[in-house]
């Protein structure tokens, strides 16, 4: 292949970038971006009350619209009251795989600390897209932070998707991958007590871009932690095309990267997204509380 | 990808095996024999003597067992004059005139390929087919070699209908749909320098090709895109280019669509540039390796919907 311009294809870049912005705004709630691309901060709602139903429409319109929202004015939130808050999304999501409080199996406890073995979500991932319906989106409370380190990314999987040439687009839209766990949590979680010898992982097929039922618009929906195949063709045409998929989609100007602050909260849209947590803070320890909401099955519907 | 289970090596073999059966040349032929020299490319031809006049039904046999083996070996014939290898090579249209290298005198039609221990670069090293990157680029190539090293210096030549019958439908139906860019100036700029070519003034050729070709005598279709000429797959970003036309020169590149031929004295090679790729190992330096090869015109690459 010849040798190519460093900086070809910026502006075209850039112009493509601008779709992604969402310049909604919001009668009971006060959101400012982040980025221009993804992520708001969101003021003027008080988690630990009740929240009142004209707040839970804007905030899910907001979530469609910016794809991860950031509360960061929140005290901690107890178990009930986050399970409550979560519950206004939709009904609750367990985890397949990871140790859930007795108590209350909805919570995901997020901990990382000297003695792990490895963190949650290290490479890019939606949660558990290999579940026949994955969650509609999850949300996060950070109660204990590293001090510096251990930011979270978000990328915009619509923006992802926009950036592809019309050529490529038409040929992935339809098309169906195999998204598989076993790979992904086979004694994943040993290390917290764990015995996984009689689970059966999930594997389901979802559409490679996913049409999201709230806003209409298309995302890309493949990503390297669960994403094994797409279906239809070779194992060597998938592995390139994936290949190429997973480092497009990871490219900065879909990101926005979040420093967590004690108590912080992140609250993402699962259908059109995709994260990475960064384990730089060992041996310092990071705690949280995660819940998730369930979804639909993934579709796609041409435009 | 991360933490992907391996795959177990064999897999998919006899899907392989199957489809590789699809290449097999079937052709019977009235005045000339031909031996298969692998499953999938390459006939080795007997039956006839290029310095004497060669009958039109000859002619005939050669042009479809080209189509049918896709390179035609002749390992029997004596060295030829030049103006005998035109004249044969004319029975199978008008010739063609490199754009970039040198000719041997009095012969514009004939290139001669020269390799030897001052030479910086050799001929065709990487795959390739013939000057894609021309417009019309040339139906077949004939060489023949006069000069050979004691040993290496063979020719790789892999067969592009058996490199796209491999891929998916789903695939197939994908580069059906696709143009690519073949360009020269990368590959021909200075590259003649050290026979005394001076390009400075030189312009070098770049066509859009479709990257599925159908063959105008067979009308199968053949894989057409090139690690050396093919620069972009036209209408895609640089970088969705870049991921498939690697995929696909991996892919083309298998050893299960090629024959390597091992040239001896006066050996002749004839190929279909239209449905092949191919590759001169550079293995014998410092000793050398000399002959003339002749290119035949061919018409504009096109598809057709099967």
């Amino acid at each position: 292949m010849s040798e190519r311009p460093l900086h070809e294809g910026k502006l075209d870049r850039a112009q493509a970038l601008s779709n992604a912005r969402q310049e909604a705004s919001y009668e009971t709630i006060s959101v400012t971006p982040v980025t221009p691309v993804i992520g708001v901060a969101v003021e003027g709602v008080d988690l630990s009350e009740d929240v009142p139903e004209a707040q839970i429409a804007d905030l899910t319109q907001a979530l469609a619209n910016h794809n991860v929202l950031f509360f960061r004015d929140q005290p901690e939130l107890t178990p009930e009251q986050q399970i409550a808050f979560a519950r206004r999304f939709g009904d609750l999501h367990i985890h397949p795989a990871a140790p859930s409080d007795a108590e209350h199996p909805e919570l995901f406890v997020i901990h990382t600390h000297g003695e792990s073995f490895v963190n949650n979500g290290a490479d890019w991932h939606t949660d558990v897209s290999c579940d026949e319906e994955p969650p509609l989106g999850t949300m996060l409370q950070i109660h204990r932070t590293p001090g510096s380190g251990g930011d979270t990314l978000f990328a915009n999987m619509y923006a992802a998707y926009d950036a592809l040439s019309d050529k490529m687009k038409g040929f992935l839209d339809g098309k169906i991958a195999v998204h598989d766990s076993e790979r992904a949590f086979r004694g994943r979680y040993a290390d917290k007590g764990v015995d996984d010898k009689d689970a059966v992982f999930p594997t389901n097929e979802h559409p490679v871009v996913r049409t999201h039922p709230v806003s209409g618009r298309q995302a890309l929906y493949v990503n390297e932690t669960f994403t094994s195949r797409i279906r239809g063709m070779t194992e060597e045409e998938s592995d390139a095309l994936l290949e190429f998929l997973f480092r497009h989609m990871a490219r900065p100007e879909f990101q926005v990267r979040f420093h967590w602050e004690p108590n912080s909260i992140a609250f993402w849209d699962n259908r059109s997204t995709q994260h990475l947590a960064m384990w730089d803070y060992w041996p310092n320890e990071r705690y949280g509380h995660r819940v998730t909401v369930k979804g639909d099955r993934p579709f796609y519907r041409a435009n | 990808m991360t933490e992907k289970p391996k795959q177990k090596v064999y897999k998919g073999r006899a899907g392989r095996a199957r489809n590789l059966s699809n290449s097999r040349a079937q052709g019977v032929y009235e005045t000339i024999e031909v031996k298969p020299a692998t499953a999938v490319i390459g006939g080795i031809v007997s039956g006839v003597d290029i310095t004497q006049p060669v009958s039109d039904a000859q002619i005939d046999d050669l042009s479809h067992a080209l189509a049918d083996h896709n390179v035609l070996f002749f390992r029997d014939q004596p060295k030829l004059t030049p103006d005998q290898q035109i004249d044969f090579a004319n029975k199978f249209g008008e010739l063609h005139v490199h754009p970039a290298a040198p000719h041997a005198e009095g012969h514009p039609e004939l290139f001669v390929i020269h390799t030897h221990k001052e030479s910086q670069v050799n001929n065709g090293g990487g795959w390739h087919t013939d000057v894609s990157c021309d417009e019309t680029p040339p139906l077949g190539t004939m060489l023949q070699l006069h000069i050979v090293p004691e040993v290496g210096g063979d020719t790789l030549f892999a067969n592009m209908y058996a490199a796209f019958d491999a891929l998916s439908d789903s695939m197939k139906d994908f580069l059906r749909t696709c143009t690519a860019m073949h360009e020269s100036e990368h590959i021909y700029r200075g590259r003649y320098s050290d026979r005394g070519v001076d390009d400075a003034d030189k312009v070098y050729p770049s066509a859009e090709h479709p990257v599925v070709r159908t063959h105008p005598v067979s009308g199968r279709e053949a894989l057409y895109v090139n690690r050396a000429f093919t620069t972009k797959i036209v209408d895609l970003e640089n970088a969705e280019s870049d991921a498939l036309l690697k995929f696909l020169f991996t892919h083309l590149e298998q050893a299960q669509f090629q024959v390597r031929f091992q040239w001896e004295e006066n050996s002749i090679a004839f190929w279909d540039n239209r449905c092949t790729q191919h590759l001169a190992l550079w293995d014998y330096w410092p000793e050398e390796r000399k002959g003339h090869r002749v290119t035949i015109k061919g018409e504009r690459p096109f598809h057709r919907m099967n």
